[in-house]
């Protein structure tokens, strides 16, 4: 009770910048809106122009939602790995989980040439690239799952999973290999990452998902403060290994599957979020480091996408570039100034 | 026997000279192969020989390439400074190897196709007369584009290999080359009228000596353009244009110099995008194209998609156009060859004439109307 008190603080500044950030988000865009405009359009009356009530509404909003689902989830499947393996270097993309959904995708859009013209053109939609990118990553990691039964070292499980990534990479370059310009471009495009290309529709089962991972990520709170210790140590607290690992991974796989399935893949955020809450918040208690982590995600990404909009110009710039070429000296700056590394 | 030495170092000396002096250069050049649009290839006829120079193969190349176009008889009679040339090439052609579907239209045109004996990526020709060739066993599959299988090229042996390149790196035609195959690049894609790109038949017309053919079949082409063209400027309205689709987050569209523009403007349309300028094509984002085109009233092109139900399931943002609403998008994306090449993009360059007619149909019904839609087709 007292280590919350200590935080409330903070936690309220967060959800305060989480605000504002989401408001700037949607206020900031290609297209000048006065703020006016922007509030009328939210809240259902008509704007000067008529097209800006298609940006606001259809547009902005859903990529500003988007981007706190995306941010947040991503910070904490990176801070679930993190923990299961203690290792600072895990990530959601670590286990292979992305590069399963790297591969799903590539399957449908590299691969459609070996189905033939019109069963691939039915394939190659939006909804065949979500499901085939859940699909690859729930495989690998049924796969890395099947392995860590008989595997009890989490390192091991850790090296598998990156030998996974390797497989399915290679995978992948084959097919890119036979695939003609217009599918490596597709391709190309999906790697880029995309916030803003998501319907209500879409994003409600997306949402639906999302939720689902938060839950059982909550449900991993205790489980992962006892993991801290140690894996030897946890077990003689009495602590099932076996299946709080289950949950871990599966809480990840919903989380990372989904928004890479959605979003395509965004570098960066699920490594370096966590960094960047436990050098703010000097803790290593879940508790305090779950809603930290869903908060600064949250934030970070609603920034990143602002950036990416380059506001007031006709240009964008591909969200996963932003997240990296912003993200990363921040963490390095954190790390020199603290001088060392809160894990 | 020092004399001996002497006297044979100099009778080498000396036959060594009489064979320099068979060469048959002349500086003068007795005729320039005229071209009106073209900028990117110069032909010099010097009566017994000829020189081709690729002056612009890709964006901002820093060297031109010269090429001896030779016939046989004069060449067993002539040399020439290899470093002087990228290539010495006997013609006619006897053999050739191209290596993009754009370059296919020319040899077609000029009827050369029996020449053609090999093509990265046969699958992608749509030209009937070039598929029976495939289908025949007559031309070789040379694999990808990036990487042709240089074993099968080099047992091919062809007098010449047409390539293309982004850049002047490609490691392929340098092993081709220095196995002693001369490799041309063509830089027709450069070129930024859609004129001037199809004047590059002329540059196929000096590798078979079939210049005047060449110029023929050209002119024909330019005066139904140019023809086209004026009865366009008549229309009084001038429709607005929308272009290319959202791929991810970006909408990529052609600026307004591209050859795409161009051929817009003298559809007497008024492409939405028409003043900016740059190279490559523009990357926009949605809120701004959504603003500017939002009531454009024809959408040309939209990229690959090739169905409303594929453009909607691309992204639900396409839809809100008025062009989606009332069903004016066009595409050349259905237009296909047998084997699904499209067929645009083989026959686009050679033949601007039935693209600006296809435009100028569609932008002007009422004008053309004899004129069936050849590349474009209503999407459904």
């Amino acid at each position: 009770m007292s280590i919350s008190k200590t935080y409330k603080l903070p936690f309220i500044v967060l959800v305060l910048v989480l605000f504002v950030c989401f408001v700037i988000n949607i206020n900031l865009g290609s297209v000048y809106i006065p703020l006016k405009d922007v509030f009328n359009s939210l809240i259902g009356s008509d704007t000067n122009v008529e097209a800006w009530q298609h940006i606001i509404n259809n547009y902005r909003l859903p990529k500003a939602i988007t981007a706190i689902l995306v941010g947040s989830g991503l910070g904490i499947s990176g801070l679930l790995m993190q923990t299961l393996f203690r290792n600072p270097l895990a990530g959601p993309f670590v286990l292979g989980i992305s590069s399963g959904a790297s591969l799903g995708v590539a399957l449908i859009i590299l691969g459609s040439g070996l189905f033939g013209g019109l069963f691939a053109s039915f394939f190659v939609s939006k909804w065949s690239i979500v499901i085939a990118a859940s699909l690859g990553s729930f495989l690998v990691l049924l796969a890395v799952l099947t392995v860590s039964i008989k595997v009890r070292d989490t390192m091991a499980i850790l090296i598998i999973g990156l030998m996974f990534a390797s497989i399915t990479a290679a995978i992948v370059s084959v097919l890119s290999y036979f695939g003609s310009a217009e599918q490596l471009q597709q391709y190309i495009f999906w790697g880029f990452g995309s916030l803003g290309n998501l319907s209500w529709n879409e994003l409600f089962i997306f949402a639906v998902i999302f939720c689902f991972g938060i839950v059982l990520s909550i449900v991993s709170i205790k489980s992962l403060n006892t993991l801290l210790l140690g894996e030897n140590y946890a077990i003689s607290l009495g602590l099932n290994i076996k299946k709080s690992r289950l949950i871990i991974i599966a809480a990840t796989s919903l989380l990372a599957g989904t928004i890479t399935a959605f979003a395509g893949p965004i570098a960066f955020i699920g490594l370096a979020i966590p960094h960047i809450t436990r050098q703010v918040f000097n803790t290593s208690n879940h508790k305090i480091l779950l809603p930290a982590v869903f908060l600064f995600g949250a934030i970070v990404m609603l920034i990143c996408d602002s950036i990416a909009q380059l506001p007031h110009s006709d240009y964008t710039l591909p969200i996963n570039a932003i997240t990296s070429i912003i993200g990363a000296p921040v963490v390095i700056w954190l790390l020199v100034r603290k001088q060392k590394m809160v894990f | 026997m020092k004399k001996i030495v002497l006297i044979l170092l100099s009778v080498v000396l000396l036959s060594c000279k009489n064979e320099a002096s068979k060469t048959v250069l002349n500086s003068k050049a007795s005729t320039q192969l005229d071209l009106k649009y073209a900028q990117g290839f110069k032909v010099s006829d010097f009566n017994t020989f000829k020189v081709l120079e690729i002056i612009n193969p890709w964006p901002k190349a820093k060297k031109s390439y010269r090429y001896v176009l030779i016939s046989k008889e004069n060449a067993a009679k002539t040399t020439f400074n290899k470093s002087e040339y990228d290539g010495i090439i006997t013609n006619p052609i006897e053999s050739l190897v191209v290596t993009s579907t754009t370059h296919l239209p020319a040899l077609e045109l000029l009827g050369v196709t029996h020449t053609l004996t090999g093509f990265p990526g046969t699958h992608f020709i749509s030209s009937k007369k070039i598929r029976t060739r495939v289908d025949r066993g007559s031309l070789r599959e040379l694999g990808k584009n990036e990487s042709i299988n240089t074993e099968v090229l080099l047992e091919l042996n062809p007098d010449a290999v047409i390539g293309f390149g982004i850049d002047g790196n490609n490691k392929t035609f340098e092993t081709i080359k220095n196995s002693g195959i001369p490799v041309i690049y063509n830089g027709d894609w450069v070129e930024n009228s859609p004129l001037a790109k199809a004047e590059w038949i002329k540059f196929f017309g000096a590798l078979y000596n079939k210049e005047k053919q060449a110029d023929s079949i050209f002119k024909t082409i330019e005066n139904n353009y140019i023809e086209a063209k004026k009865l366009a400027q008549a229309a009084k309205n001038k429709p607005t244009i929308l272009s290319g689709a959202m791929h991810s987050d970006i909408w990529y569209l052609p600026n307004g110099t591209s050859t795409e523009a161009q051929f817009l403007k003298d559809a007497n349309t008024n492409y939405l995008w028409k003043d900016s300028t740059g190279s490559g094509s523009l990357k926009l984002n949605f809120e701004a194209v959504y603003t500017k085109a939002k009531s454009a009233d024809i959408w040309l092109n939209p990229s690959n998609y090739i169905s409303l139900e594929a453009l909607k399931n691309a992204s639900t943002h396409h839809t809100k156009f008025n062009a989606y609403k009332n069903k004016t998008i066009y595409t050349v994306a259905n237009t296909t060859g047998e084997t699904g090449g499209v067929l645009y993009y083989e026959l686009g360059f050679a033949r601007p004439d039935l693209v600006l007619k296809d435009i100028i149909k569609i932008a002007h019904p009422q004008l053309l109307k004899d004129h069936e839609l050849f590349f474009f087709k209503p999407l459904k």
